[in-house]
């Protein structure tokens, strides 16, 4: 089992570190940050998540801009020590409110002794906040999250990181609120990540949607819960790519998986998941769906020759979604020409909250919009000036586009929370209940 | 709690460890409480707070579960550097071990678990008998962990107090958090030993079973690792087990997906029933699919594993293929692994979607990318013959792009691709020629040599091609000075004219002359005097057809893929080697020296990346066996051409020993020795270990090991007849080997009649054929006589045989050297078994064996005794050698410092002997 745990900030220093079983040299976090740093393998220049050195088996991931690492000797699951390493993120989390670098020495004890809980010997016990308040004294500094400086390159790796962080609740699930009491409340959010990837003729050759029902509970005295989905949902897609019977309309999911405190007895036919929330927060259900959908943005790029060292490129963005709804940050971003030397922009009149960039360094044009409505249409047009004389193919040059966004209460399968019912411990007893839904870009790509 | 905890890292003033002392004796317990605090955030930023020892175990006797944690948390880092203090802390162990709070009791065991002291862990036996049995869960399942702690440090306490069988009981217990932790310290247990102690039984099966739908998350992985380890009975058993662990396939943690899978693919094996294993593979895919929905981290050892899982069970993902294109965001070992999946499930079905994806893929930014997807391409195109000419238009598309890497890495693929479908693609080859200018790569300019040559007969201008490279001739890579020598040769025998005739002389001269590179001048000669004597042979050599190619990217060798598949779920399934290959059971020096044997394989091919190493192969094979050596071998046409054979990864180090061994036995150039007059030799001493049994020899019994007498080598070797027919001609041959060890003359046994015996000395002689690679001590022998088959057999180099006479060291010599040496070539171990009761007699014994004494000196506050000594191993390696021990007690640690720390093990294992 694993030898030791330690967490590293992306400068390197240890911030936390315990050893199970002394059988590895203690300087182990070091060489392991060297080698990340520098990581130099056949297969490009980010170390993959396990990797060996000197007999020493490293397995690590990266939360919130902290690295997470593990190190054993013995030929144990990858995938255990990965996902403890998450789920290790996710309590310390949980207790803290809040994850990063200051959090973590500010509470250092707290973090030691959930540790000790955590992993005897090596061994993950328990790794649920529920279960942990029974064995943790310690009472986490909760601080403020309003004060927290930007992240900086470490957002970078927030990124990169599937598992969005979801909720904007960074409060503490033990630390009580500074009133004194806690407020009983539960959320609910459902969060997809949709991934589409557009041909040049702008038909769908890929969709994949991968969500998760995720669910942060304060309720007091733990009350059991029930979550009712959509009526028209079936689970597992046939060979012939489709629900029969149900037809058209059906929510359609590929697979789910659901947490362990889940019952599922009234799932098959009324589509009821019932469950005793354990404290923290964590995921009630994944699920897949590969089933068609209308993509949120359709991108209608068009790329130019303009004479032997100018091109133009212009980015048409229809959003396809109810104008009730708004979607975030937008980003689109086209890879240029190697050639390329300089960028004009010209955007459509009277735009608001757009911005363009040219990076020059990897010759990349972003273009972002703070909102874009549903329903609108936005338009850009890009004029490229060539240092040497363009190729047959421009357009195999230049893209694929990538699009990044998110629209809050939106989400594209339509999988739905029909309601939230929390079994009543009194008449008076009417807990605050969230349910929010949230739709983030994957891998969203327009090739050209 | 006050503030935050961050103020006790303030920095260190004057007096602090003075203040820090006070404020631990407050009689007020918050300010205890903060100073233990303190105490513990310097101990965490790696400050000497040893000396307040006293002071904070005087805290530990406590009500308080806050205040005692962090006690013991300080306790457990620095008991080891202070024994005896730690002592003191006994007494409220085993105090709180008997705390009516089962939160108290639970701590006190598992904290005494962790401090690994000896005089404590005599103490820690009673009270972790009393919490085996305790009344509360939580306490039961530590003490099941602390079972395996106290194994790790001494395993025969764990034995005599019979907590193996308590751990068993366990497997019983009603609470499935107990069950777990049981089944994961006996699983442990179980692993470092060569006992049976955890056997799967009926019984045990049904408890497990049912423990599983009950325990956590992390105990469902346990219990499912140890199912993996059960071999069902029949069908029927396995289609049960399958039938419990399915729903496990539904969990929302990747390793308890993972976990399932494993034990599934395991049982199936079993099942006869070809609904039931279609169902199986059906139900299996989902989820599989599901693990790519994770984090990065996950998918990568998702996707490694289904790497594995598709070669053997292809039909699982065969409809798939969409959920392994790459995403854009995917990070960059992700997308490698995905290709490399994409690969081997791509069929005539769906190439031209896999095709358009690996374009789009050859024309992202990233250079590593891009090349593998152009290789890809190229590998799609061996594997799938209806698809090549579709692979290699996308191919030709990639080098109108003009993208300098693109095109190299498309030349180097299409040269495979002529050589898998020879005559058919040459058309393109005007296409290629347009890009000659821009290849810098030596193996895109080798492969584009390679086809100019091949093809010199329809190019037209192939003589001006190739002489616009041989003006660079004597800078080039050997990989491209070979390459044009050969390419050179066939446009001569193809168009034997004036300019082909003057390109000939001159890369001969050139490659005779003046180069350094044996190889290229050996080729040169034989290529001359070919031409020169006689230039039809010469043709039907350079010209011979070659050997057809085949796609090598769906082929791990079939035992390794045996062996990583019933390894699913664990590291080796990620790094595609078998666990031996990197996990070895004793303490940490040895380990070292077992990766740095790997390392040599990872600088290779990539730590990770066993695929890449394939697709390496695809052109690496067939060059070895033509362009580059376009003579047929000296058996004639019929020897076995490389490129057929389907190479793999690194072989399993022990899978393959037998055939090499006969490989290298016959062929060697000195055959087996014939066996010579009689000259019985008796050999006195302990008995010899044997090598080959009775029952394996069918009666004929080999015993023996190397010693040394007066400064050579015998193998004394002892022979027992228990055939029943007499036994004549005896002959034996020795493997490549670490140090090359040979027989230096023949055998001498006498005809042995049944119930007989002859023992004898065989000389031996060092550097006749010395193993490549990485120092192994086995000894693989082979042995025949007239009347039974060829006896293959391992026994073990003893270092202790080798060192030379001439080992002894002056002592400033023995400083310097230690001083020169890097601290890298330091290597220690401690030898649990070894003990030294006397000295002086030891090092009498040492000096028998060659290892000469330096110095002594006594350690004062440990009363540990240090010698040190010095020895040397052919052909010249010196060891510098540190031995310390308590006189009379077991364990010496061993350090040792020598140019070749790669040897340390083997000399770890010598002196774990010598000290016996």
């Amino acid at each position: 089992m694993i030898s030791q745990f330690f967490v590293l900030s992306l400068r390197g220093d240890n911030i936390v570190f315990r050893d199970y079983r002394g059988d590895v040299p203690k300087g182990s976090a070091e060489i392991f940050f060297r080698k990340v740093k520098f990581w130099q393998g056949e297969e490009g220049e980010e170390a993959p998540p396990v990797f060996k050195m000197d007999g020493v088996n490293y397995l690590h991931v990266k939360v919130g801009g902290l690295l997470f690492v593990a190190t054993t000797r013995v030929n144990l699951s990858p995938a255990l020590v990965l996902e403890l390493l998450q789920r290790i993120a996710r309590v310390t989390k949980d207790y803290l409110g809040i994850l990063n670098e200051d959090s973590l020495r500010k509470n250092f004890v707290l973090v030691y002794e959930l540790l000790d809980e955590m992993i005897d010997f090596g061994y993950p016990q328990t790794t649920s906040t529920e279960a942990l308040k029974s064995f943790v004294f310690n009472e986490p500094v909760v601080i403020d999250a309003a004060r927290l400086p930007s992240l900086g390159p470490a957002a970078l790796f927030i990124q990169g990181s599937k598992r969005v962080p979801g909720t904007s609740v960074t409060k503490s699930v033990v630390a009580n609120e500074p009133g004194g009491r806690k407020r009983e409340e539960v959320f609910v959010d459902i969060i997809e990540k949709i991934s589409v990837t557009f041909n040049a003729a702008g038909y769908i050759l890929t969709s994949e949607i991968d969500g998760t029902i995720q669910m942060k509970s304060y309720l007091s005295g733990n009350p059991e819960i029930r979550v009712a989905l959509n009526e028209d949902l079936s689970i597992g897609r046939n060979e012939y790519g489709g629900g029969f019977g149900g037809g058209v309309g059906m929510v359609i999911l590929d697979d789910c998986n659901f947490h362990e405190s889940v019952r599922l007895d009234d799932f098959e036919t009324d589509h009821y998941l019932t469950l005793v929330p354990p404290d923290g927060e964590f995921p009630v259900m994944n699920y897949r769906m590969t089933q068609e959908f209308k993509p949120p943005f359709k991108v209608f790029p068009v790329i130019e020759e303009a004479g032997p060292f100018k091109a133009e490129i212009v980015l048409k963005v229809r959003a396809d979604f109810p104008a009730t709804v708004t979607a975030n940050t937008v980003v689109l971003r086209v890879p240029l020409p190697k050639t390329t030397s300089r960028v004009s922009f010209e955007m459509e009149p009277g735009a608001v909250g757009q911005s363009t960039d040219f990076k020059e360094a990897n010759k990349t044009i972003e273009w972002s919009c703070r909102k874009i409505v549903g329903g609108s249409e936005h338009t850009l047009r890009a004029k490229l000036t060539l240092t040497q004389e363009r190729n047959a193919n421009i357009k195999k040059e230049a893209g694929p586009i990538s699009m990044s966004f998110t629209i809050p209460m939106f989400n594209a399968s339509r999988l739905a929370v029909r309601y939230l019912q929390v079994v009543k411990k009194s008449k008076s007893y009417n807990p605050y209940r969230w349910v929010r839904y949230v739709t983030h870009s994957n891998s969203y790509v327009i090739r050209t | 709690m006050s503030g935050h905890d961050s103020k006790y890292f303030t920095t260190t003033k004057k007096g602090e460890i003075h203040e820090l002392k006070e404020e631990l004796n407050s009689q007020y317990k918050d300010k205890k409480k903060d100073a233990v605090k303190k105490v513990i955030a310097a101990m965490t930023v790696g400050k000497d707070v040893s000396m307040l020892f006293t002071d904070v175990v005087n805290c530990m006797q406590t009500e308080n579960l806050e205040l005692k944690k962090l006690v013991y948390l300080y306790l457990i880092n620095y008991a080891k550097s202070h024994p005896d203090l730690a002592i003191l802390a006994v007494n409220t162990f085993v105090k709180d071990s008997q705390d009516p709070n089962p939160l108290i009791r639970a701590l006190a065991v598992r904290t005494m678990g962790c401090i690994r002291v000896d005089k404590i862990t005599e103490y820690l036996c009673d009270p972790l008998q009393r919490c085996l049995k305790d009344e509360d869960p939580y306490v039961r399942k530590t003490a099941a962990v602390c079972v395996a702690k106290l194994h790790d440090i001494n395993a025969e306490l764990v034995e005599d107090r019979g907590f193996l069988e308590a751990l068993k009981d366990m497997i019983s217990d009603s609470n499935p958090m107990v069950v777990a932790n049981a089944v994961a310290a006996l699983a442990e247990i179980q692993e470092g030993s060569s006992k049976l102690i955890f056997e799967i039984t009926n019984h045990t099966l049904f408890k497990l079973l049912a423990a599983l739908n009950e325990c956590t998350e992390w105990g469902q992985v346990f219990i499912l690792d140890a199912l993996s380890k059960y071999k069902a009975k029949d069908a029927r058993d396995a289609e049960n087990i399958v039938e419990r662990v399915t729903p496990r396939l539904q969990h929302a943690n990747c390793a308890v997906v993972l976990s399932a899978v494993k034990v599934i693919l395991q049982q199936m094996e079993l099942i006869t029933s070809v609904d039931v294993v279609r169902n199986l593979c059906k139900k299996m895919a989902p989820p599989l699919v599901t693990l790519l929905s994770a984090e990065p981290e996950i998918q990568y050892v998702a996707l490694r594993n289904i790497n594995l899982i598709v070669q053997r069970r292809p039909s699982i993902l065969a409809h798939e293929i969409k959920v392994f294109f790459c995403k854009y965001n995917d990070p960059i070992y992700v997308k490698m692994e995905k290709l490399e999946i994409m690969i081997k499930l791509a069929s005539d079905r769906n190439i031209d979607q896999v095709l358009l994806e690996f374009k789009e893929y050859a024309t992202e930014v990233d250079v590593d990318f891009v090349r593998k997807a152009v290789r890809a391409i190229g590998r799609c195109a061996i594997k799938l013959d209806r698809a090549a000419e579709r692979c290699i238009n996308v191919l030709l598309e990639l080098i109108k792009i003009k993208v300098n890497y693109v095109v190299q890495e498309a030349i180097i693929v299409i040269k495979d691709i002529f050589r898998r479908y020879p005559n058919m693609y040459e058309s393109i080859i005007a296409t290629l020629c347009e890009s000659l200018d821009t290849l810098d790569e030596p193996e895109a300019k080798a492969s584009m040599i390679w086809i100019i040559g091949e093809y010199a007969e329809r190019i037209d201008n192939a003589d001006e091609l190739l002489e616009s490279f041989l003006e660079s001739f004597p800078e080039e890579p050997a990989q491209v000075q070979l390459q044009l020598l050969t390419a050179a040769v066939k446009l001569f025998l193809k168009k034997p004219t004036e300019g082909p005739q003057q390109m000939i002389q001159v890369v001969l001269n050139n490659a005779t002359q003046e180069t350094d590179n044996p190889d290229l001048r050996d080729r040169a000669y034989v290529y001359w005097r070919l031409l020169s004597t006689d230039p039809e042979a010469a043709k039907d050599v350079v010209l011979a057809e070659k050997p057809t190619i085949s796609d090598d990217s769906n082929m791990l060798d079939q035992s390794l893929l045996d062996d990583l598949l019933a390894n699913i779920a664990t590291l080796a399934s990620v790094y595609h080697k078998p666990p031996d290959a990197f996990v070895s059971r004793t303490r940490p020096t040895q380990q070292r020296d077992e990766d740095e044997e790997y390392a040599e394989q990872d600088s290779g091919t990539g730590d990770t990346s066993a695929p890449l190493s394939e697709a390496g192969q695809v052109s690496g094979g067939y060059q070895g066996a033509s362009p580059s050596s376009p003579l047929p071998p000296p058996g004639g046409y019929g020897a076995p051409p490389r490129a057929t054979v389907p190479p793999s990864g690194p072989p399993p180090p022990a899978a393959a020993v037998v055939p090499d061994l006969l490989g290298d036995l016959m062929g060697l150039d000195n055959a087996l020795v014939p066996v010579g007059p009689v000259t019985p030799a008796t050999p006195a001493g302990p008995p010899l270990p044997v090598l080959l049994s009775a029952q394996d020899g069918q009666g004929l019994q080999i015993c023996g090991q190397l010693i040394r007498r007066d400064g050579q080598v015998f193998y004394s070797l002892r022979f027992e007849n228990n055939t029943q027919m007499p036994l004549d001609g005896f002959m034996i041959q020795f493997n490549k080997n670490l140090f090359g060890l040979a027989s230096a003359g023949p055998l001498q046994v006498p005809l042995l009649q049944p119930g007989g015996s002859a023992n004898t000395l065989l000389p031996m002689v060092l550097f006749q054929n010395v193993a490549p690679g990485p120092p192994r001590s086995v000894l693989q022998v082979a042995v025949k006589n007239n009347q039974q088959p060829v006896w293959y057999f391992e026994g073990k180099v003893q270092l202790q045989a080798l060192f030379l006479e001439d080992g002894q060291m002056e002592r400033s010599t023995f400083l310097e050297t230690w001083k020169s040496l890097p601290d890298s070539h330091e290597v220690s171990k401690d030898l649990p078994n070894a003990i030294i009761t006397n000295s002086e007699a030891t090092l009498e014994r040492l000096l028998k064996t060659n290892l000469f004494f330096i110095a002594r000196r006594t350690l004062k506050d440990t009363n540990q005794e240090v010698l040190y000594l010095s020895g040397k191993v052919p052909p010249n390696v010196p060891f510098l050698v540190e031995l310390t021990f308590l006189v009379g007690y077991p364990s010496v640690k061993c350090a040792v410092k020598t140019p070749s720390p790669e040897m340390a093990p083997l000399f770890f294992e010598a002196m774990e002997s010598l000290l016996r």
